[in-house]
């Protein structure tokens, strides 16, 4: 009871010393070091300044598209959306704010260079844009809708779950809004919060109709965004927020197509299967490198790229399957060379671990592949709480997270 | 086959006539047209509204009638078959809103666009599909519109974009509202005013049940939806005020439903059969119809009954047809969920059923 007195006559004197919202330090007033103060003040500074959870891993220079440039990812969206305007003339942009270029300028000199008409503002009504986007696109022209937090996809998600998903199947195939991609920002950036930070694919995972992607990287973003817009169904691509400006690689101008429901194996292993998708590749990547140095343990690092459909073929080859079933499936000519039999899965993804996507992999894997199992699937994900501010760096499936699974995994 | 019609309308009527008498309706001369007077419609930031009187011509007129007999003969029908249950799951019938759709389509072009809710199958009928198609549409058979799948919300044809289970949609409709007004885009807003929201009377739903009013920036009217005439002349008006490019307007039908909200509902809970009875007597949409063209000579009331005794035979066969129609095959179960080249698996209820999707 004292002591809460003293706590608040020592933040009373404290919100006196600091008017205006910036907090002062104070000396000597007894608070634990550090309490209370800006993240940027004095000399501490370093300390709490938050160093990113991952490092960006750019991918080799293509080179089988053509001339290519460096971008950051949200420069290679925006190239990607000026191919599609520039390749459909029924292909309009629409969001909140895109007219000037977007919160995240990934609709920079789209205007400009096309027109009121095909790159314009809506109001602010999440469920209008999304809902207004679908009639575009049954009448046939192709509607790229901008939300602009994934976190706020969820006043249109009866549009996209009710509406869009379903359209083709409760017409018999009579009317589709297969034309219309969704792109949203993903995904924490270190400061995000509750509202700025979530990974909402598993919420969309259960909906068939509609497919979800999430890049890695610039390259891939311009590829599977084409891929997306072209595709005849609905699509939402979700891009990660802290890549927009972290992750640069060269990127071909010209346009070019990455297939969708295709997992992409970045690095070939032996003894675990490490999949994730979006920024989270990074980490593995990394868990993947610190496994090998470590423990001798080599690890095959896969890049979902789609949720749903998703590849169901390329994780179960890779994490375990007896060879007699691969006849069923169909190999792509390399993959056909290089069977891996792993027995070991970790996924991992930010988004909560109850009811994640990780665990739509783990079932369907323990399903088709349970004899072939060294270990439980793991899943690292994030805690099941609202994404937090402070907690952050607490709360996400960092790699040494992920490193304690896998060597849990191996000593099994 | 007239004298067919001729001995069964005779039966009908229960008029004793000689066939010479009936060769005497055939040449009977009948007015072209007559000049109707109708009700002026409450106006929301309009100047002037549709005209008060109209003209209908005796084509016209007997097109809308048989249109109007149809959807009710066929609604009626769909009662039937959901009680006998051959018809399952949901059914909203429209009966006693036949001045709407038929009134509607009047009013448009058949290159318009269209898209309701879920009290769709007098929409579905007016927007040019058959009779039989939406009968087998509700009994789930493969030859319904959306091949047996959609039921009864989901009905779509040409420039009609269903039939949808809408629900909820307070929010989004304004947001309608202010997109289509801030972009001007040429969009007919339609309330029809059933005066219940399943069980709920307006006045214990709405804060303001002037419904015409609500689009509050965009004009509207208020119109009297039992009368097809109005219904014609307001639908004239809105459409031509927006092809002018004004935007939006909106536009309150005030009509009624006998049936209940849908076929789970008895419609008698929340409302009494007096109510029920004195608008079928009162206001009934072909009733009025049938009086003013028999009263201004535009029609007899033989000719009548003999569309009535097409209309019902056109029903009997359709329904025959939905009834024996084969349903649509198990395969169907996964189609269509996407656009998808090749095609491919969908799991089943276990790891063990896989059904292949096509579209």
């Amino acid at each position: 009871m004292a002591v809460a007195a003293a706590i608040a006559c020592r933040l009373l004197r404290l919100r006196a010393a600091g008017a205006g919202g910036h907090w002062r330090r104070l000396r000597g007033a007894g608070l634990p070091r550090g309490f209370l103060q800006p993240a940027s003040a004095g000399e501490d500074a370093a300390q709490w300044r938050r160093v990113a959870h991952f490092t960006f891993q750019p991918d080799p220079e293509p080179l089988e598209y053509g001339q290519t440039q460096k971008m950051n990812l949200f420069q290679a969206v925006t190239s990607a959306l000026d191919n599609s305007l520039a390749k459909d003339p029924t292909a309009v942009i629409f969001g909140e704010d895109v007219a000037f270029g977007g919160v995240f300028r990934c609709t920079v000199g789209l205007r400009d260079k096309y027109g009121k008409d095909r790159v314009f503002n809506t109001p602010l009504c999440e469920q209008g844009i999304v809902g207004f986007g679908i009639g575009i696109a049954v009448t046939g022209a192709t509607a790229i809708a901008e939300i602009q937090f994934a976190d706020y996809i969820f006043p249109a998600f009866d549009q996209i779950v009710n509406e869009a998903a379903k359209y083709r199947y409760r017409s018999g195939d009579l009317f589709n809004c297969g034309s219309l991609t969704i792109r949203a920002p993903w995904g924490c950036v270190g400061h995000g919060a509750v509202y700025h930070s979530q990974s909402p694919e598993a919420f969309f995972a259960h909906c068939p109709g509609i497919k979800v992607v999430v890049p890695r990287s610039p390259f891939q973003a311009k590829g599977l965004l084409l891929s997306c817009i072209e595709d005849k169904n609905p699509c939402i691509f979700f891009e990660p927020k802290i890549l927009y400006r972290a992750a640069v690689e060269q990127v071909p101008v010209e346009p070019y197509n990455i297939p969708l429901s295709q997992a992409e194996v970045i690095q070939e292993g032996s003894d675990v299967t490490l999949v994730a998708w979006g920024t989270q590749v990074h980490v593995i990547r990394e868990v993947a490198s610190m496994a090998q140095e470590k423990l001798g343990v080599s690890c095959e690092v896969i890049d979902l790229r789609t949720i749903i459909p998703w590849d169901v073929d390329t994780v179960c080859k890779s994490a375990g399957l007896e060879t007699e079933n691969l006849k069923m499936l169909t190999l792509s000519s390399w993959e056909r060379q290089s069977v891996i039999k792993t027995g070991r899965l970790l996924v991992s993804h930010e988004a909560p671990l109850t009811g994640g996507f990780a665990s739509e992999i783990s079932s369907t894997v323990q399903e088709e592949c349970f004899l072939n199992l060294e270990a439980p699937i793991s899943r690292v994900c994030g805690y099941d709480t609202p994404f937090p501010h402070v907690f952050e760096p607490f709360y996400i499936p960092d790699k040494w997270k992920c490193y304690d699974a896998l060597r849990k995994m191996i000593n099994y | 086959m007239r004298k067919m019609l001729a001995a069964v309308s005779r039966v009908l009527s229960g008029v004793a006539q000689k066939p010479a008498s009936r060769v005497l309706v055939a040449s009977r001369s009948f007015a072209n047209d007559a000049t109707f007077e109708i009700k002026k419609c409450d106006l929301h930031r309009l100047e002037e509204g549709p005209p008060v009187t109209t003209v209908l011509t005796r084509e016209d007129g007997l097109r809308y009638y048989r249109m109007m007999q149809t959807v009710r003969r066929m609604e009626l029908k769909a009662d039937q078959l959901y009680k006998q249950k051959i018809i399952r799951g949901f059914c909203h019938l429209c009966d006693g809103q036949e001045a709407c759709c038929v009134g509607l389509e009047a009013g448009i072009n058949p290159t318009d666009h269209l898209i309701t809710a879920y009290r769709a199958h007098g929409f579905t009928f007016t927007r040019g599909l058959s009779v039989r198609e939406i009968l087998a549409e509700l009994t789930g058979r493969r030859g319904g519109c959306a091949k047996g799948k959609g039921g009864s919300m989901h009905m779509y044809a040409k420039n009609f974009y269903g039939g949808n289970g809408i629900v909820g949609a307070q929010g989004q409709i304004f947001e309608a509202y202010n997109m289509a007004a801030l972009w001007k885009l040429p969009c007919i807003f339609i309330c029809e005013n059933n005066r219940y929201g399943m069980g709920t009377s307006v006045e214990r739903a709405a804060a303001s049940t002037d419904y015409y009013k609500r689009g509050d920036f965009i004009p509207g009217l208020r119109v009297d939806g039992m009368d097809i005439l109005c219904v014609r002349e307001a639908t004239r008006f809105a459409a031509a005020y927006c092809r002018s490019g004004k935007g939006p307007i909106l536009m309150e039908l005030q009509t009624y439903r006998y049936h209940g909200h849908s076929m789970s509902d008895p419609g008698v809970s929340y409302r009494t059969r007096e109510e029920i009875q004195e608008v079928r007597s009162k206001s009934d949409p072909i009733m009025l119809l049938k009086d003013r063209m028999v009263n201004s000579n535009l029609a007899s009331v033989e000719e009548l009954k003999e569309i009535d005794v097409e209309v019902r035979k056109e029903i009997e066969d359709a329904a025959q047809f939905a009834t024996a129609d084969p349903e649509p095959p198990l395969e169907e179960l996964g189609h269509h969920i996407y656009s998808s080249d090749p095609p491919f698996e969908v799991r089943g209820a276990n790891q063990w059923i896989k059904f292949k999707s096509i579209s």
